[in-house]
């Protein structure tokens, strides 16, 4: 089971990295550093959880210009958040796994928000209200996919 | 009663819930790098971890830009081929012209040059117009040639046209001799099984006459139709004889009908013998002439 979690972040990582950055796609690709840290965190421990997403949040500050950190600090708090569901909710069902997944992605767009800073965040309804919620259900409907393909999150 | 409480933490929950705290000081440690601190993280992750991606956008763009300089290009190879195909013809015509000046310069004043049309209309082949009628001089029976030799005779003049007919015509008749003067006989046309299988015989040539393959026929000047001394063809083999007394040739000829666009008409004017406008070394077959082949 670790070991499909491991192979888990490693493909998403890359499939990521490729989609936004390789082909540019920007928006029109999934949010799936966020997808496979949400869950892989419920399977490895808050520990392991939040490494992961502090590199993976180290990754994605590389690329930006003026807010570096905001995202290592938005991935590891939805790693350890991730984490910690696993102590509240011990569940299975689809709909937790939508719930789990469009929360987790729409509290980590909530907390890069904050971690911006005040002088570059975009208006609150448009980047947290509008686009955190599209960017939610769209990461849900990738990571229920993978969910079903992988069999991660239900076992959990 | 048993009293219940929380569930002892194991030291291995313990160590992670500090490793994770630790590692959240750390990410919110990241937002208070000094700038130079921020850019070195960066600079080594862009060059370590994401260089592939990064490198991997840098060739679709680069991708993109040879696809949209492609497409360019292949514009232009297409203007280029088109003039190219152009360029072949205008060659062509262009040799065809210069030879003709070469051929007006050596006939003197006595020609009118002229540009044939043919009508392409059933029943019309072996017919052709030319721009040039009764108001430039021009004659029944006025010889039509081109550099190479022979194309044919006018057969009727208008003020500013003439129709004139080639050699291919049926009733194309000339007059001819060997080059050298030594062999006479009747060039005509003969046809075949086919309009493509017309072919040019030199006729009555005597049965003792010996006349090997590749001599000039040249029109002999009798009968007051062709002045004397215009290529029409090479001999090509025996095509036949009649009895023990007459032999036929057939000929290559020196002008292909089809191929001649500019030409020149003859005047009436003109000398009885215009040997000396087709010297020997300047004699070749159309096709020679395209391709620089003998008398070039």
């Amino acid at each position: 089971m670790r070991l499909r979690v491991w192979v888990l972040i490693a493909l998403l990582f890359v499939l990521h990295f490729m989609l936004h950055v390789g082909f540019g796609f920007a928006d029109g690709a999934p949010d799936l550093l966020t997808v496979s840290l949400l869950l892989a965190a419920r399977e490895i421990g808050f520990g392991r959880a939040a490494a992961v997403g502090l590199i993976f949040g180290l990754l994605e500050d590389a690329l930006t210009v003026l807010a570096f950190g905001a995202n290592s600090i938005a991935m590891t708090l939805t790693a350890i958040g991730g984490a910690f569901t696993r102590d509240l909710f011990v569940g299975d069902s689809r709909v937790f796994l939508v719930s789990y997944l469009v929360i987790g992605k729409w509290a980590r767009d909530l907390v890069h928000w904050i971690a911006v800073g005040e002088g570059l965040r975009q208006p609150f309804v448009d980047q947290v209200l509008i686009q955190g919620a599209i960017g939610a259900g769209y990461a849900a409907l990738v990571g229920i996919v993978l969910a079903g393909l992988t069999g991660l999150g239900r076992e959990a | 009663m048993p009293t219940y409480g929380n569930e002892p933490e194991t030291n291995g929950r313990q160590r992670d819930f500090v490793v994770a705290g630790i590692i959240l000081v750390l990410a919110l440690f990241t937002s208070y790098l000094s700038e130079a601190s921020q850019q070195r993280v960066s600079a080594a992750l862009q060059v370590s971890v994401l260089r592939p991606f990064i490198a991997t956008q840098a060739r679709l763009a680069d991708s993109r830009l040879r696809a949209t300089q492609i497409d360019s290009l292949t514009a232009e190879l297409d203007a280029l081929s088109a003039m190219m195909s152009t360029h072949a013809a205008l060659v062509d015509e262009n040799r065809t012209l210069r030879d003709l000046m070469d051929l007006g310069a050596r006939a003197g004043t006595n020609y009118q040059p002229a540009t044939v049309l043919r009508p392409g209309t059933a029943g019309s082949e072996s017919m052709f117009l030319v721009d040039v009628g009764s108001d430039h001089g021009i004659q029944r029976g006025s010889p039509v040639v081109s550099p190479q030799g022979l194309v044919g005779v006018i057969r009727e003049v208008r003020p500013g046209s003439s129709v004139g007919m080639d050699w291919s015509h049926p009733e194309f008749r000339a007059s001819a001799m060997l080059a050298d003067g030594t062999t006479y006989g009747m060039v005509e046309n003969r046809r075949g099984r086919f309009r493509e299988e017309d072919r040019l015989v030199l006729n009555g040539v005597a049965y003792n006459e010996p006349v090997g393959p590749g001599i000039v026929v040249v029109t002999s000047g009798l009968g007051d139709v062709f002045p004397r001394g215009i290529p029409i063809g090479r001999i090509d083999g025996l095509a036949s004889t009649q009895g023990s007394w007459l032999k036929i040739y057939w000929l290559e000829p020196m002008v292909h009908p089809g191929s001649a666009t500019h030409v020149l008409v003859l005047t009436s004017e003109v000398s009885p013998d215009v040997s000396d406008v087709w010297p020997s070394d300047s004699i070749r077959t159309g096709e020679e002439a395209a391709r620089g082949g003998p008398g070039s």
